[in-house]
């Protein structure tokens, strides 16, 4: 039947029959639950009863005001930091795995691997190495004569340290990954002319490799600081934000607003204001990095 | 006419998609549409014939405990269908109750009996459930006013728990302590003999934050003598004081933590680790419900070696226990609610649900076949009946974002522990100006 149509007909027809799809599937879930957010954080709803009141602007007043709330994000500095130290060892690999080293592949196999594993069974992985009374880092350090006494998820100064380190082991290599695959894409050539023209390593480093890889370094760090925003699951199942809230993140915080304190409203609200810190964030990254690529 | 054409197309085909996303959401109200059908039909027969009416149709009952699905639910499926015989019961298991119930009642097509906790204000129950005070029960229950609004009641408790000190026998007896101690002086005393014989004293997973739920709700009832106290905080600018039931509460807490008779690192600790290790005796004590031992049992420890005494708050020499409910049952108004109803009568009275939930019976005559039960009763303790919550004390509670738990780990943690009362004081005042107007 369709046949008999005449071919622009035919190409309109399978196309919107494909895209129409995926497009109903993205705003029932996706836009739609997204705009029901906005809706919500001008509402006091409290999880549960049919009327919302529309309060306006007062759940937004409420999260700048109010330092519990948007003080938490000091705790994810810890996650920026590891996430920049993160990218440039995910970089130094990338490198040393590019080159003619001998057993290659099995060593980016092995810095890959944490990322397939799932983050909750990470997490409770690692809550027997971090333990400070049977756990492997203390035992291990304990045998070098090192101390085994340190509280690693227990001391307020460096708990989210020990959480964003469990993040770089897990990301590093995923972060390498595309690094690699940004490395291998840069043409062989420029090197040799380099060489022939006595460039060194690291100047082939920075004038070759860094400005060719530039848009992928931006990627990843998009990536990190994403992450670093947003990090959830590793406080939640390691240290459940203690000692006395010390590892408590945003996330964490409008989970707790939502369903602790049943203020849908607010949580909403604090929600959007995360999506806002994200973007705002990243325009101010994009912002530095544009004029040197 | 091929516009006409296309567009007919696409249309039918926008159509078959639709019908497709629609077809999981109808199926899904299906069980609520029959079972309204068949209340109907119930329901007026039971008028005309007090007492002697034929109950029919489905009955489906959410549940939090998706360990008992297909196991010991098949078993009281059975049992209780062989007794109603027109009756077909249905178990649904989910994980995070309080949670995800929230979500389905929300929806307002929710399964006929639920399990209500206290995420519920008791003035919103009218709009979902059905009263239950013509439930015929055997005996007095407990907690016949905590789930009620406006003189009828919306839930019955499916059994109730109370608090004191899980201890292994095994560990106190190779500490030398002969007899449970009476007096809070003589339990650091013990406490103290456990940690010179290499055990762990009391095991707080004071990382977890709920276990220390007992010194927040039940070891101020102990020391108050009345359980109002989370309500009390309504009145109050200054709810959390030093010589108040918190700060006296919180304080032990602490004199635990300063002596080290808790964990090593109470900020390292592994609450599925802790039952293993308080069933070997490496850990002596829990201050927790009574739900603990058999959880202690199923980790490796004989029942025998299990004991339980009630904790005592202070030096006076009686001790005293709160008895608190555990979930209770309601029934779905929109529900087949007299089916619903002779479950729950069932559950109460033949289900044999609390004993494997290690819960003290509801109906008040019921002896309970736990021997940790029947140990702690020997000590007699005067029990202490939790009343209803207060709505206002929540509300405040919720504004000011204040998560009690938090603020004992911060009570016991801090070098000054009036500067946290006095932070989360503040806190509260604030937020009770807004809520009570």
């Amino acid at each position: 039947m369709l046949s008999r149509l005449p071919f622009g007909t035919q190409k309109k027809i399978i196309i919107i029959s494909f895209v129409a799809l995926p497009l109903l599937l993205l705003l029932t879930f996706s836009y739609y639950p997204a705009l029901e957010l906005i809706r919500l954080s001008f509402t006091n709803w409290d999880g549960m009863s049919p009327d919302k009141d529309w309060i306006g602007f007062r759940n937004y007043e409420e999260v700048f005001s109010n330092p519990e709330i948007f003080g938490v994000f000091k705790h994810n500095v810890a996650y920026f930091v590891v996430g920049i130290v993160q990218n440039i060892v995910a970089i130094y690999f990338a490198i040393v795995l590019n080159g003619k080293l001998k057993g290659r592949y099995f060593f980016r196999l092995l810095l890959f691997l944490p990322y397939i594993l799932n983050g909750v069974a990470v997490a409770y992985t690692f809550g027997y190495v971090f333990d400070t009374t049977n756990g492997s880092l203390n035992f291990l350090l304990g045998k070098l004569g090192l101390g085994s006494e340190t509280s690693w998820l227990g001391t307020e100064s460096f708990v989210n340290y020990t959480l964003a380190s469990i993040g770089f082991w897990r990301f590093m290599g995923f972060n390498m990954v595309i690094y690699l695959a940004a490395l291998q894409s840069i043409p062989s050539d420029l090197y040799e002319a380099a060489s022939i023209d006595g460039a060194n390593n690291w100047q082939k480093f920075r004038f070759i490799t860094l400005p060719n890889i530039y848009k992928i370094i931006e990627l990843n760090l998009f990536l990190t600081v994403t992450g670093a925003l947003e990090v959830f699951d590793l406080p939640f199942v390691l240290t459940n934000g203690g000692p006395a809230g010390a590892s408590e993140t945003f996330v964490m915080k409008i989970i707790e607003t939502a369903f602790q304190f049943n203020n849908y409203g607010l949580a909403s609200a604090m929600s959007v204001v995360l999506l806002i810190s994200v973007v705002l964030v990243l325009s101010i990254q994009r912002y530095f990095l544009k004029g040197r690529g | 006419m091929k516009k006409a054409v296309s567009l007919l197309l696409v249309s039918i085909l926008m159509l078959t998609m639709l019908a497709a996303c629609g077809k999981d959401s109808k199926d899904d109200p299906k069980p609520a549409d029959t079972g309204k059908e068949t209340t109907e039909k119930t329901t007026t027969p039971e008028e005309t014939t007090a007492g002697g009416e034929e109950l029919k149709g489905k009955v489906v009952f959410l549940t939090n405990r998706t360990d008992m699905v297909g196991k010991e639910y098949k078993e009281y499926k059975e049992r209780f269908e062989e007794k109603y015989p027109g009756v077909t019961i249905e178990f649904e298991g989910i994980l995070d109750y309080e949670k995800n119930s929230k979500i389905r009642i929300a929806t307002g097509k929710f399964p006929d009996v639920m399990l209500i906790g206290p995420g519920i204000p008791n003035s919103d129950f009218p709009k979902y459930f059905a009263p239950l005070d013509d439930i015929q029960f055997t005996g007095d229950i407990s907690f016949k006013t905590l789930k009620a609004f406006e003189n009828k009641m919306y839930g019955v408790s499916s059994g109730s728990s109370t608090v004191g000190i899980v201890y292994n026998k095994k560990a106190f007896e190779k500490a030398g302590i002969t007899a449970v101690p009476k007096t809070l002086d003589e339990f650091y005393a013990a406490a103290q003999k456990l940690k010179d014989a290499g055990i762990v004293p009391l095991a707080s997973n004071f990382k977890d934050k709920w276990p220390l739920d007992a010194w927040i709700y039940d070891v101020p009832t102990m020391i108050g003598g009345v359980s109002d106290h989370q309500n009390k905080r309504a009145d109050s600018d200054a709810p959390y004081t030093l010589d108040g039931v918190y700060g006296q509460s919180w304080s032990i807490l602490r004199t635990l933590y300063e002596k080290g008779l808790l964990e090593k690192d109470v900020n390292s600790t592994n609450w599925e680790n802790s039952k293993k290790d308080v069933a070997q005796g490496k850990f002596g004590m829990y201050l927790l419900g009574n739900w603990v031992i058999n959880q202690v049992i199923e980790n490796g420890a004989a029942s025998e070696d299990v004991g339980f005494f009630p904790f005592p708050s202070d030096n006076s020499g009686t001790v005293k226990a709160p008895l608190n409910p555990d979930w209770f049952y309601a029934v779905n108004k929109d529900g087949n609610v007299a089916a619903a109803k002779a479950f729950v009568k069932w559950m109460i009275e033949e289900s044999g649900f609390e004993d494997f939930a290690g819960l003290i019976p509801t109906l008040k005559d019921k002896e309970s076949k736990l021997a940790q039960l029947a140990e702690f009763n020997g000590y007699n303790p005067q029990y202490i009946e939790a009343g209803p919550p207060n709505d206002t004390a929540t509300a405040i509670a919720n504004q000011a974002q204040i998560d009690q738990g938090r603020v004992v780990q911060e009570f016991v943690l801090s070098k000054d522990p009036q500067s946290i009362l006095d932070k989360y004081n503040k806190l509260w005042a604030n937020a009770k100006k807004n809520v009570v107007k």
